[in-house]
């Protein structure tokens, strides 16, 4: 991949990972993790392994179902 | 090549509007964005057939994560 | 290097065009589909914006309608043509059933972008131009101001009804 596009995907993956970390409210924290996800697609694309690729996109929202119930028990 | 070139640069600022909006209502659309930016980047990263369905799936998956997020963000049954 | 910018702005307002008009001609600023659509639209209309506009973003959030349909058509045609866009066409209607919603806008979105992309090839645009302009064309809609773009997809929804 061409130097800039790295950055920029990195960048989004680091921007995920840390937004994550620092958001207090949980729905936020969720779609936090659904960014850091859309950051590290394109390098598995990049070489590649596209199987990898379309396991790693259909595995990450079904995390975030099971994690939502959770959530959902957690807060009413 | 300028077309990746727009779309990434179209989604390192939907990533940042979306971590940067104080409202979790409001943060759907720009992360819905950054899905849009991601999946057209994916197939013109690498030319092949099946990229389309890569790209597919994680539009599909993206989407019905949103979904299931603000349906419980909403407060209502999860369908 | 010019030339092919000026491609991409022209798509990106073909694109639009065609979204919207498929999108209002389907009604989805009527009700939200599902329960999360009506409360993004809340949301939006709390910050100042309009409630039919924002139903309609908070659909094309929460289902992949012809906003979807025109993308995966071009990444279809980028990558094989008409067969592509066909199965692209396929894929969308899959994904409608998977997040409970009838599927007619998304699959005839993506069946429209098909043939409509495909012509413009003919011209002499590239279909890549057609994948940045259609990230453009959502740009506008749901990234740069949510108030301003309810009230213009509001407006247009009631010139329909």
């Amino acid at each position: 991949m061409i130097f800039e596009l790295q950055v920029v995907f990195g960048l989004i993956a680091l921007l995920g990972a840390l937004s994550a970390a620092l958001i207090r409210d949980s729905y936020g924290k969720l779609i936090a993790l659904g960014i850091l996800v859309s950051g590290v697609l394109p390098f598995i694309v990049d070489r590649g392994y596209l199987d990898v690729a379309i396991a790693a996109a259909l595995i990450a929202p079904i995390s975030t179902i099971f994690v939502l119930m959770a959530v959902r028990r957690a807060e009413p | 090549m300028i077309a990746l070139y727009v779309v990434a640069a179209i989604a390192v600022f939907a990533a940042v509007r979306a971590i940067l909006e104080r409202n979790t209502g409001r943060r759907f659309p720009h992360a819905n964005v950054l899905n849009f930016a991601v999946a057209g980047s994916l197939v013109l990263l690498l030319d092949h057939p099946i990229t389309l369905v890569a790209a597919a799936a994680y539009f599909v998956g993206s989407t019905l994560e949103a979904n299931a997020i603000a349906s419980t963000y909403a407060g209502g049954v999860k369908r | 290097m010019l030339g092919e910018l000026l491609h991409i702005l022209a798509a990106a307002i073909i694109s639009w065009i065609l979204f919207v008009a498929v999108d209002i001609f389907f009604k989805l600023p009527e009700t939200g589909g599902v329960v999360g659509a009506t409360a993004i639209a809340r949301d939006i209309e709390a910050g100042g914006g309009d409630l039919a506009g924002g139903t309609m973003m908070g659909n094309i959030v929460c289902s992949p309608d012809a906003s979807a349909g025109t993308l995966l058509a071009a990444c279809g045609v980028y990558v094989a043509g008409i067969p592509g866009g066909l199965a692209a066409a396929t894929l969308v209607f899959i994904g409608n059933r998977i997040c409970h919603d009838p599927g007619y806008a998304g699959t005839t979105g993506a069946i429209l972008a098909t043939f409509v992309i495909y012509g413009f090839t003919l011209v002499g645009f590239a279909a890549s131009d057609f994948i940045a302009g259609m990230v453009i064309a959502i740009l506008t809609i749901q990234g740069l101001s949510h108030t301003h773009a309810s009230r213009l997809l509001g407006r247009l929804w009631r010139v329909r009804e």
